[in-house]
């Protein structure tokens, strides 16, 4: 099973997967493969460039039968497509904010949303600092009332496990609440 | 493909990707994989294919059948490092990727071909997990006793 850590660049997303795994986050590859247009050469199909895409990853050893991954989305936001691939299968994402640059975290959300993942929105307290209020993040950030929006530490191990525990309730009552209308 | 490939059968029937002559990258610049080789050899060991028969996800666990472990001398290459990381344990899909420095493409590939093969058996929930109320209850209970 897997949940996914996204938020802006630099917000901590490596550090919190790190303060919850068992093993020192992991870094996959993706190779993508993109052909653009040549101007130059009439003769050729065009110009071939391969990106690697990286993404860091923990696992949790949840108890002797699960094992949980937390997969952090890549840095930058040209890669949205390896996202999907990412959500496949996700039981739903946290979204890191940097009080600071609250604004960076708006393309996660929008992502999450527009494909119904259940999601959280934590707010990093970087050394026990909030420079605005979860009220004024939830505003700014124009997130819908049945999202919760958290404080956390993303070193702290304690605050990782109460985000994630937050999530994972969403998601519990979403699928009762499937299981009722089934 | 160009004009001149789908004219010619026999150019079809090779993998496309080994026909042309695509100026081959190192993974990343500053990759652990030891040399262009190695790149090379993943990517022809592929051949250039981008989709598998049994989806992987990036949290798939795979392990090495008994048949597995028998045939772990007679492979090599990213199939022999495949196999021999699933041999006591299962691993999952992105965690060879990341041990083995292999593209995560790569290893969707590789691992579903050895499943193929009846060397790689691969665990799938039998439901969707996330409308799982029993498995998300015990995923919640696990995490608060970490």
């Amino acid at each position: 099973m897997k949940l996914v850590v996204a938020g802006g660049f630099g917000v901590g997303k490596t550090t919190f997967v790190g303060a919850i795994s068992d093993i020192k986050p992991l870094t996959t590859e993706a190779a993508m493969t993109s052909y653009g247009e040549s101007v130059d050469n009439r003769g050729d199909v065009g110009t071939k460039t391969t990106t690697t895409v990286a993404m860091d990853f923990g696992r949790v050893a949840v108890d002797d039968a699960i094992v949980l991954y937390l997969f952090g989305t890549p840095g930058q936001d040209r890669f949205g497509f390896m996202w999907d691939d990412l959500i496949q299968g996700a039981l739903g994402a946290v979204v890191l904010v940097d009080s600071r640059r609250i604004a960076d975290s708006f393309p996660s959300i929008d992502y999450f949303e527009s494909r119904s993942v259940p999601f959280v929105v934590a707010v990093n307290r970087f050394g026990g600092q909030m420079f605005h209020s979860v009220d004024e993040v939830r505003e700014a950030l124009s997130i819908s009332p049945g999202v919760p929006v958290v404080t956390t530490d993303a070193r702290g191990r304690l605050a990782v496990k109460e985000t994630v525990l937050n999530l994972l309730d969403v998601v519990l009552q979403r699928a009762m609440a499937k299981a009722k209308t089934n | 493909m160009s004009g001149a490939e789908a004219e010619d059968p026999h150019a079809q029937m090779v993998r496309p990707f080994l026909h042309r002559n695509l100026p081959l990258q190192p993974l990343s610049p500053d990759s652990e994989v030891p040399g262009q080789g190695a790149a090379v050899r993943a990517y022809a060991m592929t051949g250039g294919r981008a989709h598998t028969s049994t989806q992987l996800e990036f949290e798939t666990m795979m392990q090495a059948t008994a048949g597995g472990r028998e045939a772990l001398t007679a492979v090599r290459f990213e199939r022999a490092d495949i196999l021999r990381l699933c041999q006591s344990e299962p691993m999952s899909v992105a965690e060879l990727s990341a041990r083995l420095h292999i593209p995560i493409g790569v290893v969707r590939v590789v691992a579903s071909d050895l499943i193929t093969d009846g060397f790689l058996e691969a665990f799938h929930p039998s439901t969707n997990v996330a409308d799982d109320v029993l498995l998300i209850t015990r995923l919640i209970a696990g995490v608060r006793a970490l």
